[in-house]
């Protein structure tokens, strides 16, 4: 029986590990290996030790603009975005009618797909005719030539990343459910106004899910591509280029496969050491229900 | 929460409302520039809400910008891939979650660390491997990989799996089912609703998927829409791209994305919880 079941074990799991040795252990050894080399994908590789990585550290600007740049974006998207969609799920949250309708609209952008979204944004963030600048100039406000300007190429990113709150909110209202009524029935009889109740109740119940909101959003945004590439292309002067962007242009443009390697440990590095930190600080700010958080 | 005051009715609906226009005019503009006549494109000069309605716009793309061809491969690629990640992930989950066997705690120790590897660091030599077997410029690299079963896919099908009581399986094996049987009679069937949330994710992000395409599809007639679309933006020499085709196709890129999202939310919203806040804890 327990032999039998060990064969049918491997069987099942065939496909998974099949995928496992061939397109992810195998390419991550040869990564490894590709990372210490100069390989140009025509000539055969040529093993050059840690000189892809030195050079990287070292004596490459644009890899450490691409960096800089990459943890402005996350640093301010992640943070707006979380507390935008907060407050909107907050206000989702309420017994009103026609609330179907508006969760409905705000979830919409979400799933537009990055191409078709990055195209309508080249638009929108257009210097005169945008409608960004259109609506700014209702106010008499002059807007900025966002994708022109290196200084305001990445808010315009950012700018754009906030249309799509709405897949952070679903979650938010999901956690927002499960909050047991009793809490705030029992909040309102010690005299709790809604807003004192908001950050005595709701906010500490919903630190999980917004947990897992900062750690996806945190590995999403550190891999932003398609949204540079199709937008800005990295530009002007590289203000808004990105390790993802870069590496892929290292690797596809230049055919430099060993230093694309090499970039994408460093990529592989900087995400790990954040996730880790992040899971550490956790025990700090996030509330489990007593006797849940072993499950 | 109990019902709310008038006041407060009115500042949620003023607050809804704000935000509901800053939401959804993108939308309307993507609509005003699609049916923009040439002229308006050359001089860039789209109004927010519509004024032109050149319908003619819709015919032209499919007839002089290979639309059918890109919509016609990203429906390819999609199907085989929902198919693939479903299948693949479905049966593996099946063994995690039922089947004891030596080393099968480790391996999904070894499955779910898998989770933390940012594809980039394989998408390199991927490429490389794709290459040597001759399948650049096919389907197959943007295909076959997902008949392998994602780790993310596993684990939630796996999770899903665990809550069905496994008297159910005890009771089928007495009466002489093996566990091909009992995966595909008794366990499959029921695991049905996190199947179709996993086809609505897969469905997502290939039909969205940029840069697979962009790495591996060089040749027009073998791009999908993703690909294609961006490819109707670059024209050479110093000439206006027709804005106005490119938003009609972003909106054949987008529609469908929108159908599945509105009838499968269902889906998608239980996934999320049971999937979500598992993960969490």
């Amino acid at each position: 029986m327990r032999k039998k079941d060990g064969k049918w074990f491997y069987i099942f799991i065939s496909p998974w590990l099949i995928g496992f040795l061939g397109l992810t252990l195998g390419p991550i050894l040869f990564s490894i290996y590709m990372s210490f080399t100069n390989w140009d994908l025509f000539q055969s590789p040529e093993f050059i030790g840690i000189d892809n990585y030195k050079t990287l550290l070292t004596d490459d600007p644009i890899f450490w603009k691409s960096v800089g740049n990459t943890f402005f974006y996350a640093l301010i998207s992640i943070p707006l975005g979380m507390s935008i969609s907060l407050w909107i799920a907050y206000y989702l949250n309420k017994k009103i009618k026609g609330i179907t309708f508006f969760r409905i609209l705000f979830y919409l952008p979400s799933v537009v797909p990055v191409v078709a979204s990055s195209l309508l944004f080249i638009h929108l963030l257009a210097p005169t005719e945008g409608l960004i600048n259109q609506a700014l100039a209702i106010f008499g406000i002059q807007g900025p030539a966002w994708l022109l300007d290196p200084n305001w190429v990445k808010p315009a990113l950012i700018l754009m990343s906030l249309w799509g709150v709405g897949g952070g909110v679903v979650l938010l209202l999901a956690g927002m459910k499960g909050i047991p009524q009793e809490l705030y029935e029992a909040a309102a009889i010690d005299g709790a106004k809604s807003t004192q109740s908001f950050f005595h109740i709701t906010f500490p119940m919903l630190t999980p899910v917004i947990f897992f909101n900062l750690v996806t959003g945190m590995i999403g945004a550190l891999q932003t591509f398609a949204q540079v590439f199709i937008v800005t292309a990295g530009g002007p002067d590289n203000s808004s280029q990105m390790v993802v962007p870069y590496l892929f242009q290292n690797a596809f443009q230049f055919y430099k496969m060993g230093y694309a390697s090499a970039i994408a440990w460093v990529l592989f590095i900087i995400i790990m050491v954040l996730t880790l930190v992040v899971f550490r600080s956790s025990a700090l700010w996030v509330h489990y229900e007593e006797g849940k958080a072993n499950e | 929460m109990s019902n709310p005051s008038t006041v407060e009715k009115t500042i949620s609906y003023i607050f809804l409302i704000l935000v509901g226009v800053l939401l959804a005019s993108p939308f309307l503009y993507m609509i005003s520039i699609a049916l923009a006549s040439d002229a308006t494109t050359v001089k860039s000069a789209f109004t927010f809400v519509p004024m032109e309605f050149q319908w003619s716009n819709f015919y032209t793309i499919f007839t002089n910008n290979n639309l059918g061809t890109y919509l016609k491969n990203s429906v390819i690629i999609t199907v085989f891939t929902i198919v693939g990640s479903v299948l693949s992930a479905s049966i593996v989950s099946y063994g995690f979650a039922r089947i004891k066997a030596k080393g099968s705690r480790f391996l999904f120790i070894v499955l779910l660390s898998t989770m933390m590897i940012p594809g980039e660091v394989t998408m390199v030599p991927q490429f490389i491997i794709f290459r040597h077997l001759d399948w650049i410029n096919t389907f197959y690299p943007l295909i076959v990989p997902s008949f392998f079963a994602g780790a993310f896919n596993v684990f939630l099908i796996r999770q899903f799996v665990m809550s069905i009581p496994k008297s159910l399986d005890e009771a089928a094996m007495i009466d002489g089912m093996g566990h091909p049987g009992i995966y595909w009679k008794i366990i499959m069937p029921l695991t049905y609703p996190i199947l179709a949330a996993i086809a609505i994710f897969s469905f997502s992000y290939n039909w969205g998927n940029f840069m697979g395409p962009l790495i591996y599809i060089n040749d027009p007639e073998k791009m999908p829409l993703a690909l294609g679309v961006q490819l109707l933006t670059t024209v050479g020499g110093g000439q206006m791209p027709p804005w106005n085709l490119v938003m009609i196709a972003s909106l054949f890129l987008t529609i469908p994305m929108v159908l599945v999202y509105l009838f499968g939310q269902r889906y998608v919203y239980e996934a999320n919880i049971s999937g979500g806040s598992s993960g969490i804890k």
